[in-house]
């Protein structure tokens, strides 16, 4: 069967699913990271990642006014300064008195900053859609003319190739930070097992900073990338993504950061997937469902592996 | 808990005891789905009424033409709180629309018919307001039914050559509508609809619908808001090279999706909107008061915002008084003919006219406004192309 | 006068609102409050009862299935029915889920109910919802109500009609409002014997330490599913009252998350989670919070630009709705931190005559 699908399928439904598979796996990753660390669901992590691309283009735009062009990737450095501090301040001021206590607090305080980041943003810098980048992205002509003499085509514009690296990128420096640093051992720790980690010594409060750093560096990451495909900026994109998101975080299992990279990836590949004509030329599932395949997929993995793929917490 | 209150009761009394004048009540999706589509409308009406304060106000005495805004958030539970306290509370002449169809039926069958407020839509097109009002009549729109645009569009489609299309259309209550009127006309018509497929709103990607439905045709009908997924589907369709040519309707008529795609890209775009022509007089009456004001003058519903605002003014005008019960019947006498023809912006002349006891006919800038029966009016359409980076729109018969 | 009538209509519709949510956490007070089962799907259950009632209760209609135009009360029993029965099922699958796992999975399931009641065009309308639906009192001024049993055995058709008309055109809401303000009362009855009965208190102990009630001998998974049905047919009945309010519903907007699934939320937590007086206090108080909020702020930009004539509001008032938004969350992050128990916290069942 695989032999049917011609460079089509590539093309239109695998490629730009990994793209919307990285958003999401960045985004889950900071996700899983709470989760798993400070045991609770953040709701306000899309708010924080919509939040950093609005950052991102003012710092662009500020440039432009003073006759620089700056890369987004590059407008993003200072802007995830300001999304960490905007992350540790909430957690100083919200969601730190509610630690020893249920964790329905914890959630409903979450649920409130994403309210009051959401209409924040609204309010300063309007609920109108603004271009990112206009235009639309050609298709890298090097890598499709080299593919095209080999016989397989491959159509990516650049913006998708900056995506895939940026994100290899970031899950390199992850894994690094994870397992060969003193405080990302202690990450883990603290996810695996918070009350031996605390008695062996592990600075809790130094393990909470740092993953609010790491998921702050990660939202910001998802979030640009997300306004480099769609090239616009919208209010709501954050909350649209925070669904998707949890579902992929809950298919790597809880706590599991790589977990949070394959569930991504798997949820982005579905959802592009699900509008494959794999019977006859009608799409497989209607469009009008797509979203619903993540919220399947999740519900699904809740109810028969709820440690997820990559074995994490389970309650 | 009571200090809250009480101080929020003095500010309602500050709110409205500076209106011993007209007011009128504007509830309108500010927040919600759409806020995009909406802000200019509500410049739109917000223009009208600073037109009729500026050349002599309402009535003998220049009373002043108050727009009291609420939100109704395109959401039935929204606007039927808002209106409720419009109603009640602001003690509104009139309801000027919420910009949802869901919404404006909401409000109407739950707290306006009830209460005996006329309510004139925006923008509301679902064809199911036609037939709500159960023998009342309170319920009128400057815009006309979807029933009418579908049916304009398909004669354009093919009129253009486009024996096949595939369809596309955002799955809300606007736009599933369009597109059902759309698709029967089409086919009654001789067209072939390869594929018909719902997207859901406000997606990060649609590349992978886009592929599926342009396997099948070179010609796609889009129906979405280019604010909420419209200008993404369109650059994920031009990025695949999925569509050669493209048509639709006007939630995607915005100088926005210019900006954001491309002129050079959008060479073989045709979007239909409620006339919006320079060649029809209203129109060109139209066009240099909202380029005066920075108001997309020929964005989605903009001008029917206007002729709302301004036709519920000479309605009250017409009447005598801000009273609820005989707007209806006074909307129907300034909207139709006989009379003297009223242009957008015209209204020292029409009070003029109607204080000498004259009759008016007022002709909008999104069309002739003639209420039927049930309050809808039928719509004339252009047809809109990208001329020289701008929307150039033309008259279609 | 006249200005008078206005208020106290406004003053009904709030009643009316608020004991329609006051229902609305009654049933999670059962669900959170008593069995500790994290649902934030309410808004789910809550568009099952309404769609239930409104299909079979709307006239005959071509835009969707049916209407089957039953009595009301049928229709709102079916309504309670049948979200009941999705309770029963997602309860069966889902109950072992605890804490926020059982969040996550109904946030998912109401997400796709939203997504069948909106795809499924040719029963539910699609996005486009139902409208005409009948409200309680005021549909008897309908023909199709007073030309039928079981108004017709008192008198003719021509009769009725001649009587509805000359009520005031606002008689049907006093009537209206003290339905529901009754539904809640006898709802807080029932929900009050049954905290303080022998099942109440094992739901406290199944909360409060689970592996000693079911050391004890309880069927702990029986009693959280009772839980969790009983609150979803609670909600399912709330959410026929509000199909009645609203007169047309539709998914998206009608059953958005943030508007049903979390103010519900925080009316339970505010009011006091495991009080059923405080859900009931909680709900009407935010409530008028939430619809007043609207004159507040608007008064406020305008005390804004009389004060200082300058200044252009009107960025302000197109982004007001915004602003509100944003005092509601920052108002639900004071509570959390200032009333961690509610306006009226718990009172546990084994000792109910103890006052705090």
């Amino acid at each position: 069967m695989w032999d049917a699908f011609g460079f089509e399928f590539v093309n239109f439904y695998l490629i730009p699913g990994l793209v919307l598979g990285c958003i999401y796996a960045l985004g889950a990753i900071g996700i899983t990271l709470t989760f798993g660390i400070l045991r609770f669901a953040n709701f306000a992590h899309g708010e924080i990642m919509m939040s950093g691309a609005y950052l991102t283009w003012t710092i662009m735009a500020i440039a432009g006014y003073a006759g620089l062009t700056l890369h987004p990737l590059v407008a993003m450095v200072p802007a995830t300064v300001l999304v960490i501090l905007l992350f540790l301040g909430t957690d100083r001021y919200f969601y730190k008195p509610f630690r020893k206590e249920e964790t329905i607090k914890v959630v409903m305080a979450s649920f409130g900053m994403m309210l009051i980041i959401r209409s924040a943003v609204q309010v300063i810098w309007g609920p109108n859609q603004i271009a990112f980048v206009p235009g639309i992205a050609k298709p890298n002509a090097m890598l499709r003319d080299l593919t095209g003499d080999l016989g397989a085509m491959i159509i990516m514009p650049n913006k998708h190739i900056f995506i895939f690296l940026g994100t290899i990128i970031i899950v390199i420096a992850l894994s690094y930070l994870l397992n060969k640093t003193r405080i990302g051992k202690a990450m883990r720790a603290v996810s695996d097992s918070p009350d031996l980690a605390h008695v062996t010594g592990i600075n809790v409060d130094n393990v909470i900073r740092a993953t609010w750093i790491v998921g702050g560096i990660c939202a910001m990451a998802a979030g640009v990338f997300l306004v480099m495909d769609t090239q616009i900026l919208e209010t709501t994109m954050g909350f649209r993504m925070l669904l998707p998101m949890f579902a992929a975080a809950i298919l790597g299992g809880i706590g599991k950061p790589y977990g949070a990279v394959a569930g991504g990836l798997i949820i982005g590949l579905a959802e592009e997937l699900s509008a494959y004509p794999w019977i006859g030329d009608a799409p497989l599932l209607s469009p009008g469902y797509k979203t619903g395949v993540a919220f399947a997929i999740m519900v699904i993995m809740l109810i028969v592996r709820p440690q997820g793929l990559f074995k994490g917490r389970s309650f | 808990m009571r200090n809250l209150l009480l101080a929020n009761t003095a500010l309602a009394m500050i709110a409205t005891s500076a209106m011993a004048d007209v007011n009128v009540g504007n509830p309108m999706a500010m927040t919600g789905p759409i806020p995009d589509l909406v802000a200019p409308i509500a410049a739109a009406v917000d223009l009208a009424a600073k037109h009729i304060n500026a050349q002599g106000g309402m009535f003998a005495g220049g009373e002043a033409y108050n727009i009291i805004r609420a939100d109704s958030a395109c959401d039935p539970t929204a606007a039927v709180d808002a209106v409720t306290k419009l109603i009640n509370v602001s003690n509104v002449a009139a309801i000027l629309g919420p910009v949802c169809s869901g919404a404006t039926i909401a409000q109407a069958e739950s707290v306006s018919i009830p209460a005996g407020v006329v309510t004139l839509s925006v923008s509301a097109s679902s064809p199911a307001i036609t037939d709500m009002e159960d023998g009342t009549d309170l319920v009128f729109r400057a815009a006309a039914s979807d029933a009418y645009q579908g049916v304009a569009l398909a004669e354009l489609a093919i009129a253009k050559g486009m024996t096949e299309l595939a369809i596309s259309y955002a799955n809300d209550d606007y736009n599933a509508a369009l597109a059902s009127a759309f698709s029967a006309a089409y086919t009654a018509a001789g067209g072939k609809i390869t594929a018909n497929e719902a997207h859901e709103p406000n997606k990060a990607s649609y590349r992978s619908e886009v592929a599926t439905l342009g396997a099948t045709s070179d010609n796609l009908a889009l129906f979405a808001y280019y604010g909420s997924g419209g200008i993404t589907i369109m650059r994920n369709a031009l990025e695949t090279g999925a569509f050669t040519s493209f048509i639709g309707a006007d939630g995607m008529l915005s100088s926005e999706v210019i900006e954001q795609l491309g002129a050079e890209n959008l060479t073989n775009v045709t979007f239909t909107t409620s006339a919006s022509d320079d060649s029809t007089a209203a129109f060109g009456a139209w066009k240099p008061l909202a380029d005066a004001a920075e108001v997309p003058a020929s964005d989605p519903f903009v001008a029917n915002g206007y002729d709302a605002t301004f036709m519920l003014a000479l309605a009250i005008e017409k009447a005598g008084a801000a009273d609820r019960g005989v707007i209806a019947a006074a909307l129907r006498d300034i909207a139709t003919a006989p009379g003297e023809v009223i242009l957008p912006g015209e209204w020292e002349k029409a009070k003029a006219i109607l204080a000498a006891g004259g009759e008016i006919n007022y002709e909008g800038a999104a069309g002739n406004q003639d209420f039927d029966a049930n309050g809808d009016v039928a719509g004339r359409f252009s047809k809109s192309v990208v001329v020289d980076g701008k929307w150039s729109a033309e008259l279609i018969d | 006068m006249e200005a008078y009538l206005g208020y106290f209509l406004y003053l009904l519709s709030l009643l009316t609102v608020g004991g329609i949510y006051a229902i609305f956490a009654l049933g999670l007070n059962v669900q959170w409050g008593f069995a500790g089962l994290f649902n934030v799907g309410i808004v789910g259950f809550a568009a099952v009862g309404a769609y239930t009632y409104a299909l079979l209760t709307t006239a005959e209609s071509t835009y969707h299935v049916g209407g089957f135009g039953l009595p009301l009360p049928v229709g709102m029993l079916l309504g309670m029915l049948l979200s009941a029965l999705v309770a029963a099922v997602i309860g069966l699958i889902c109950i072992r889920l605890r804490s926020d796992y059982l969040a996550i999975a109904t946030i998912g399931i109401a997400e796709i109910i939203k997504l069948i009641l909106k795809n499924e065009a040719d029963i539910t309308n699609g996005p486009r919802g139902i409208n005409k639906i009948p409200r309680a009192w005021e549909h008897f001024s309908e023909e199709r109500f007073y030309s039928s049993w079981p108004l017709n055995w008192f008198a003719s058709p021509e009769s009725w009609q001649a009587f509805f008309d000359g009520l005031p055109n606002w008689w049907w809401q006093p009537c209206f409002a003290a339905t529901i303000l009754l539904c809640v009362y006898v709802i807080y009855r029932l929900l009050e014997r049954a905290r303080v009965s022998p099942w109440g208190r094992m739901m406290t102990a199944i909360r409060e330490n689970e592996p000693a009630a079911r050391a004890a001998g309880k069927n702990v998974t029986a009693r959280r599913i009772e839980a969790f049905v009983i609150g979803a047919a609670i909600m399912g009945f709330a959410g026929a009252l509000f199909a009645q309010h609203l007169r047309l519903i539709e998914p998206t907007n009608t059953f958005d998350a943030t508007k049903v699934t979390f103010l519900v939320w925080v009316m339970l937590i505010l009011g006091g989670s495991g009080n059923n007086r405080g859900a009931i206090l909680g709900a009407f108080v935010i409530w008028t919070l939430w619809s007043t909020s609207e004159l507040l702020i608007g008064g406020g930009i305008n005390l804004i630009g009389y004060v200082f004539q300058s200044l252009d509001t009107t960025i302000l008032t197109t982004r007001a709705g915004f602003l509100r938004m944003m005092l509601i969350g920052i108002l639900m992050q004071v509570i959390l931190q200032k009333f961690p128990g509610g306006i009226l916290p718990e009172v546990r069942p084994a000792s109910p005559q103890v006052k705090k």
